[in-house]
């Protein structure tokens, strides 16, 4: 599937979010929430739209374009990307659903790059709470960086995403070493987006 | 659950006749910091024990947290800190080779993975 995603800034959430919610109609697949406290430069609304084709996203691009360009957004992350999601559960009453930007260093090494992809895989094996997850190369981006990846999961609750999954040794022992600027094996150095809001309809899964 | 000692270790190969400069330069210019971002240094071992003058010697330093989550807060105090990516790539030059690890006791990983 074709996919869009957005991490919007702005002073005025509530007028926005029913104008984004009523272009993202044209998606097979949308989440447009307010994000939850604990972002790291996500922004204060996450938009994602998933298409069945390109042109489906193209027929209403320049509509979100003209309405991110508007005086209450001071910024906008984001990517365009393909991918098909990973499933393993079906999505939970009180799901969350998170995305990652990164941006992969310039001139990394391709096999390194390869085996930072592997290990970002590894994470959904470890933990279970992750009910549905994408990994994909970002075709084209927005924004403060030249995001390389996106890392999408859906996790059974808020609770799963800041413990489960931030305290299993699989994160923190192993796949956290690409991030870690005191690791040799670090090829994530700009600052990532981290981004997470409810979700009641099924996004990814 | 989650519960348990975490180790830090960084393991270094030294450049031929550079040990003892890498480890006094860790001691007083990595150290501190470290200990202010809550690691605690458990020891400083050196292989062979010897100061070659012409040959590597493998450094082996460990660190302990008493916990995941401070192994957490420890490199998110570290990480927006361009100083500490910037010693250890100036550092780099006394090295052949390094890795860091971070392990526990064998005791403690079901206990850690039980999230």
């Amino acid at each position: 599937m074709f996919n869009v995603t957005r991490l919007i800034h702005t002073s005025d959430p509530d007028r926005l979010l029913p104008e984004l919610r009523a272009l993202a109609a044209a998606a097979d697949r949308a989440v447009v929430q307010p994000t939850l406290p604990g972002v790291r430069n996500g922004g204060d609304i996450l938009m994602h739209l998933r298409f069945a084709v390109d042109a489906q996203w193209a027929s209403v691009a320049d509509e979100f374009a003209a309405l991110l360009s508007g005086p209450a957004v001071s910024h906008v992350d984001g990517a365009q990307y393909r991918g098909m999601p990973d499933v393993s559960d079906q999505l939970a009453p009180d799901a969350v659903y998170r995305t990652l930007l990164l941006r992969v260093g310039p001139g990394s090494d391709a096999a390194a790059v390869k085996r930072f992809e592997d290990d970002l895989r590894l994470l959904p094996r470890y933990v279970p709470s992750i009910t549905s997850w994408q990994l994909s190369r970002v075709e084209s981006a927005v924004g403060t960086s030249s995001w390389t990846h996106v890392f999408e999961q859906e996790f059974r609750d808020l609770e799963a995403l800041t413990g489960p999954y931030l305290m299993h040794p699989i994160h923190w022992a192993y796949v956290d070493r690409w991030f870690d600027p005191e690791c040799p094996d670090v090829i994530v150095r700009d600052r990532v987006c981290h981004s997470f809001c409810r979700c009641d309809t099924v996004v990814l899964g | 659950m989650s519960d348990g000692e975490v180790y830090v270790i960084d393991r270094v190969v030294t450049c031929p006749g550079r040990a003892r400069e890498f480890v006094e330069r860790y001691l007083a210019e990595y150290a501190p910091g470290a200990r202010d971002r809550g690691m605690t240094l458990r020891e400083v071992l050196v292989s062979p024990p010897i100061w070659f003058a012409d040959q590597s010697n493998t450094v082996t330093i460990s660190w302990s947290l008493p916990s995941a989550r401070a192994w957490w807060e420890m490199t998110w105090k570290g990480r927006p800190d361009s100083a500490l990516g910037k010693w250890w790539s100036d550092i780099s030059e006394l090295l052949v080779e390094r890795t860091r690890g971070v392990a526990a006791t064998a005791d403690d990983v079901d206990g850690l993975c039980d999230v």
